[in-house]
């Protein structure tokens, strides 16, 4: 599991002791994550406990989750209790890069759910990027 | 065995009493004079036909399907709480009727019988889950078919209808936005909710005849036409027993099925979500069926109007702890599973903190009489309750004999409440007015969503030329799989403007869409008011002369779909 940086960092005026400024510092911080979902087999489907959205044929600003509103990528928009998904580390705004080695940024969104929902995979390998959001907010005292 | 009345077209029995009502054109039974619940039952009787009258105009004058659907379904509903409301004014004409002849003067008669008080009850968020073959729901190619549908709920002689929904296999609920009130019901109600269910599309072969000779037909019966009619009022009923909803011989227009029903009763209450069986009652050849799982899921509450409602009030004095000779003035109001004891009347209605609050439930034991703690007071009545270890007795004094007997009728008529609505006076369940509920506005097709997107782009690689070209930040270079594991690599470069971290503004929480029907049948449904098919404006970078890409238009959806 590798963290890296992104260039979003902000910063504001520096702290003016005494004075009435308030500054935050927010950054935000991007790690890929490797998930190993194994299938549940419930009747005669495997299922992995989430829902996805988006792709290519998608409409990408009513995506919630991604930070540029351009993005057509696939990304976790649910992850049912006590699911597969849940149990192997996959987190709700996680977003899908690839599917057992299979690219998934450049796909539409029936593809997408095809290639996690092949009856011959039992286990399907996820890498998908996460957000996280670190915040410091100082506040300076008012006088 | 059935008629059809050519004049109120409705289905009855033939020889019955209503049957020879409709005949002499007198709706009204007017043997002995009405007492004044019957004229109020007469009032919404006439409100209801005129209703029909209505519907039945709309009916005929309706070109869209839609706008039929929701016409033969006011027009449905009309017809039977018609003959709901009349089958209530029948049965209390000969209750009494026989109540007046069956007494002798000479008799004293049995002392009235103890009827427990009425409640509100309301039912909620209903969901009916489905179950498509999985061909169909990830298929989606071809026509879409599509059903109309709405629930029909009947308590006592009262009959409620939820809104009309379209229902096509990208749905895998159906779920309710209304909910509905029954008042005046007691703990032993019956409450019956049925499904009805319509294609949208025209069945029959009467689709392409002209208006002129629809018209025709549909005021007269020819001999096929007519044998087809009869087959499918025999039928349906045949299906079921007796099903609320009367079938109508409107040739050519749109015809309801009735495809589940279930009955609740006191012991599906509960202040949560509860899932209940469905009987469903039609099968696969019905052009009307649906997948249903054979469940619904609702939030059933009652209030009875003991808990909610004051039942008995007046003066009393409470003895002080301890202190035989020293009792303390108050207002006592007897409320729910409590006796509040207010300083003055108007503490009561102002909201104000009583002195002191006795709690009444099952547990509780009253005693009247001349008591020990109160010796020479002959109007006493204490109440005694357990707190662990502990019982706890208040005592308290009535004005007067009258007034002892008025306090314990009342507390005997609550225990007798609180064991026949039983759950529902452990605490008192919340209850929303339901909204008036909006005239049905001009239905907008909700047709596939696969048919307004994109079609295989990766067919054409030109197209997907395009789309790599347009995209910011472009990831052509994807690290092969397992990479990172030997190597410290990066995570790949991700666009992500510097200042922003703020949510799109649109989204207070991410919406649920397709629910595996697996987990959690009993959770909130989701709020399928805001669900994505409005139109966005397009995003400035996406150029109007991709080839091949969008077949009709841009995409207008954000789809979800479970995995």
């Amino acid at each position: 599991m590798s963290a890296q940086w992104a260039m979003g960092q902000v910063k504001v005026p520096a702290l003016e002791p005494w004075g009435p400024a308030v500054y935050s510092q927010m950054a935000v911080s991007i790690s890929q994550q490797r998930v190993e979902i194994h299938k549940l087999r419930q009747g005669e489907n495997l299922i992995l406990g989430f829902s996805i959205g988006g792709g290519i044929d998608q409409d990408p600003s009513q995506n919630p989750f991604s930070e540029d509103k351009t993005d057509k990528g696939i990304y976790v928009t649910r992850v049912s209790e006590g699911g597969p998904a849940e149990i192997a580390g996959l987190q709700i705004g996680d977003k899908i890069m690839q599917v057992n080695g299979w690219d998934m940024t450049m796909v539409t969104h029936d593809q997408a759910r095809k290639r996690l929902t092949k009856r011959s995979e039992e286990v399907v390998r996820l890498l998908v990027t996460r957000q996280s959001l670190q915040k410091a907010v100082q506040q300076s005292m008012l006088s | 065995m059935f008629s059809r009345n050519h004049r109120s077209r409705v289905t009855v029995a033939r020889g019955s009493a209503l049957e020879m009502e409709f005949k002499r054109g007198r709706f009204r039974l007017s043997l002995f004079s009405d007492p004044p619940e019957d004229t109020e039952l007469q009032r919404k009787l006439d409100h209801e036909i005129r209703m029909r009258e209505g519907a039945c105009k709309l009916l005929a004058a309706c070109s869209q399907r839609e706008q039929a659907l929701e016409a033969t379904k006011s027009l449905l509903v009309c017809n039977s709480r018609i003959l709901s409301y009349m089958g209530e004014l029948q049965r209390r004409k000969e209750a009494q009727v026989l109540g007046k002849t069956g007494r002798r003067p000479s008799d004293s008669g049995p002392p009235a019988e103890r009827s427990p008080c009425r409640g509100r009850v309301c039912i909620s968020d209903l969901r009916i889950p489905l179950m498509w073959k999985d061909t169909e729901y990830f298929k989606n190619k071809g026509d879409l078919h599509r059903w109309a549908v709405f629930l029909l709920l009947q308590l006592g002689e009262h009959i409620q209808d939820t809104e009309m929904i379209l229902v096509d296999r990208t749905l895998t609920d159906i779920s309710f936005q209304s909910n509905v009130l029954f008042t005046e019901a007691g703990p032993d109600f019956e409450l019956r909710l049925e499904l009805y269910g319509a294609c949208v599309e025209e069945e029959g072969a009467l689709t392409g005849a002209p208006k002129r000779l629809a018209t025709k037909l549909s005021s007269s019966l020819g001999r096929s036409s007519g044998r087809r009619v009869r087959a499918s009022l025999d039928s349906a009923g045949g299906s079921g027993s007796s099903s609320i909803l009367l079938p109508t011989p409107a040739v050519g227009g749109p015809r309801y099925h009735l495809l589940a029903h279930t009955t609740l009763t006191l012991a599906a209450v509960q202040d949560g979500f509860r899932t209940h069986d469905l009987t469903l009652a039609s099968h696969e050849e019905n052009p009307a069926w649906l997948p249903l799982y054979g469940s619904v899921c609702c939030r059933l509450a009652a209030q009875p109007l003991c808990m909610t409602q004051p039942t008995a009030s007046g003066t009393l004095r409470v003895q002080q702890a301890g202190e035989m000779q020293n009792w303390a003035r108050v207002h006592g109001v007897l409320k729910g599973t409590n006796l509040f004891c207010y300083r003055r009347p108007e503490d009561a209605d102002t909201g104000e903190e009583p002195l002191l609050t006795i709690a009444i439930n099952k547990e509780t034991r009253v005693r009247a009489g001349e008591l020990d703690q109160a010796p020479g007071q002959p109007f006493t009545l204490s109440i005694s309750n357990q707190y662990g270890d502990d019982e706890v007795t208040h005592t308290l004094q009535t004005e007067s004999r009258e007034a002892l007997q008025s306090w314990m009728e009342a507390l005997w008529q609550l225990f007798f409440d609180m064991s026949q609505w039983k759950q529902c006076c452990d605490e008192i369940m919340k209850i929303e007015t339901p909204a008036p509920r909006k005239p049905p506005q001009a239905l907008t097709k909700q047709g596939s969503l696969y048919h307004e997107m994109a079609i295989e782009p990766l067919d054409d690689i030109a197209a997907v030329t395009d789309i790599l070209t347009q995209r910011e930040g472009t990831r052509l270079e994807t690290p092969p799989p397992w990479l990172a594991m030997f190597t410290d690599q990066p995570a790949l470069p991700n666009p992500c403007s510097a200042a922003s971290v703020a949510p799109a503004p649109a989204w207070t929480q991410p919406l649920p869409w397709g629910r595996p029907r697996t987990f959690s049948l009993d959770a909130v449904p989701p709020d399928h008011s805001a669900r994505a098919c409005s139109v966005v404006p397009l995003p400035p970078q996406r150029s109007p002369q991709t080839r091949g890409l969008y077949s009709k238009g841009q995409p207008r959806t954000w789809l979800q779909s479970p995995v």
